[in-house]
């Protein structure tokens, strides 16, 4: 639970990082923490979750609305939007995972290695770029025109930062003696790969699964301002035409299905890890 | 291209200012606030557990959510602006000054107390020196994260570059809608480039001598 996060990691907790002293400690702390905060912190999040959208459905229910707030905030038009969102999100986090991954495993190996710096710097540099300015640039200057495509291409461009990254990093803090012993016993690189270095790297990678997952429910918002549909769409109608109940339940919505998807990547964490760890 | 940044030379700078000023400003805000708030809860594993599940949960809420939750009650302007921008920005550092405070060998604590320094002097004069580059790596993360977040926040009419990429999406097909934007994307890029490094000097200078590496 309690990492500390080094400079020009994902701002999200539990990355790890090739930083040695940091590193130190999280192991240390990890102990300590883990056996507590395990599948109780596990628990809270739901609970609160299943609060929250309780609450929103009672105020639904029963709150007074003006003639516009009932059409947009209807089951059917509130679920539409919910449903792009999540189409957004999952189109999106499929072509992350089938490109991140991959890629950060070609980029360790052999002949490219000497690229991992400069890979993992420009990855960090990409942090600061307003995903705004690149749904915009997206849709208008690379001609990718408005709508549901150029928003899928930039969220990707976004968030595929974090997986390219977490995996380099997992798979470059394999213990090289375990690699070397596996080489030893007469596995193939392949089998190495498959058998020792990417299990191993698991815990890292899923950590920048979800940090990335997060990051697309909550730029998946953006896409409204390309016509991308949405969630985004809430807010900014809400914003347009003043009307508050519009934008608060976009705005709560969202926060409640990026804590939702949070969740479900801390559940699949915890699972996956490899029993050996 | 070219003509456009000449031509707006005085526009561009005085947002880039803008866009700048309001990162730093609310990045020291929200460092004094995160270091307050560490301090107070690092030495209860309770405290510094709640204060570390909230940090998570935090980072996972949009950002533009939260700035539309922040147009109700505060309406446009430069407040739900900073507001975001200082919430988003303590998260880090909050969650790394606990764990630096945390990680400080206790037998240099004990040593302090042992020749008679208060608990504050020890605060201030060990832990806290001890614990800063970890902090400040927090900084530095949470300095990147908001350079973003602020371009953001020029939805809500908040100052900065951001305001740029917006009126080249609202003039879109317009004469220099795009240069606008592409010119607001870039400098933001730009300009956390140059705030890292600064942020690394000002790491170098201000680290206690003892521990520089």
């Amino acid at each position: 639970m309690t990492a500390p996060m080094p400079a020009g990691a994902q701002a999200y907790p539990e990355t790890e990082t090739d930083d040695p002293q940091a590193a130190v400690q999280t192991r240390s702390r990890a102990r300590s923490a883990s056996g507590r905060g395990g599948w109780r912190g596990l628990l809270v999040q739901p609970v609160l979750i299943a609060a929250g959208t309780l609450a929103f459905v009672l105020w639904r229910a029963t709150a007074e609305l003006s003639d516009t707030e009932t059409r947009q905030l209807g089951w059917s038009a509130l679920g539409r939007n919910i449903v792009d969102h999540l189409q957004l999100t999952l189109v999106a986090g499929v072509l992350v995972l089938a490109i991140g991954i991959p890629l950060g495993v070609l980029l360790t190996r052999g002949p490219f290695r000497r690229a991992t710096p400069l890979v993992l710097a420009v990855a960090n540099t990409g942090q600061a770029a307003p995903a705004i300015g690149l749904f915009v640039l997206l849709a208008t200057w690379l001609g990718f025109g408005f709508g549901f495509r150029s928003a899928v291409v930039a969220l990707v461009l976004y968030t595929v930062l974090p997986v390219l990254r977490n995996t380099m990093v997992g798979l470059e803090g394999v213990d090289a003696r375990l690699v070397e012993a596996g080489r030893g016993m007469g596995m193939s690189a392949l089998a190495v790969l498959f058998r020792v270095e990417l299990p191993l790297a698991v815990p890292v990678m899923l950590a920048g699964v979800r940090t990335a997952l997060v990051l697309l429910v909550g730029t998946a918002t953006l896409a409204t301002f390309i016509s991308g549909g949405g969630l985004g769409l809430l807010i900014t109608t809400g914003v347009n035409l003043s009307l508050d109940a519009l934008l608060v339940s976009g705005a709560v919505l969202v926060a409640l299905l990026a804590l939702a998807v949070d969740w479900v990547g801390r559940v699949i964490e915890h699972l996956a890890r490899p029993k050996g760890l | 291209m070219w003509d456009y940044l000449v031509d707006r030379r005085g526009l561009i700078a005085f947002q880039a200012v803008q866009h700048v000023s309001l990162v730093v400003q609310c990045v020291v805000l929200a460092t004094g606030i995160a270091i307050g708030v560490a301090v107070l809860s690092y030495r209860s594993p309770r405290i510094s557990g709640l204060a570390n599940g909230l940090s998570a949960i935090g980072l996972t809420i949009p950002s533009f959510a939260l700035l539309g939750l922040l147009l109700a009650p505060f309406g446009f302007g430069i407040t739900p602006a900073v507001i975001a921008v200082v919430f988003y920005a303590s998260l880090p550092i909050l969650r790394n000054a606990v764990v630096g405070l945390a990680g400080v060998d206790q037998s240099l604590v004990e040593s302090a107390r042992g020749i008679g320094m208060s608990r504050l002097a020890t605060l201030v004069r060990v832990e806290l020196p001890l614990a800063w580059p970890v902090v400040l790596a927090g900084v530095r993360v949470s300095t990147q994260m908001v350079m973003g977040i602020a371009a953001v926040a020029a939805y809500v009419l908040g100052p900065g570059l951001g305001s740029l990429i917006f009126s080249g999406l609202s003039r879109l097909g317009g004469a220099n809608a795009l240069n606008a934007t592409l010119v607001g994307t870039i400098a933001i890029v730009l300009l956390a480039l140059v705030l890292d490094v600064v942020l690394v000097l000002v790491g170098r200078l201000t680290t206690s001598k003892g521990i520089r590496v």
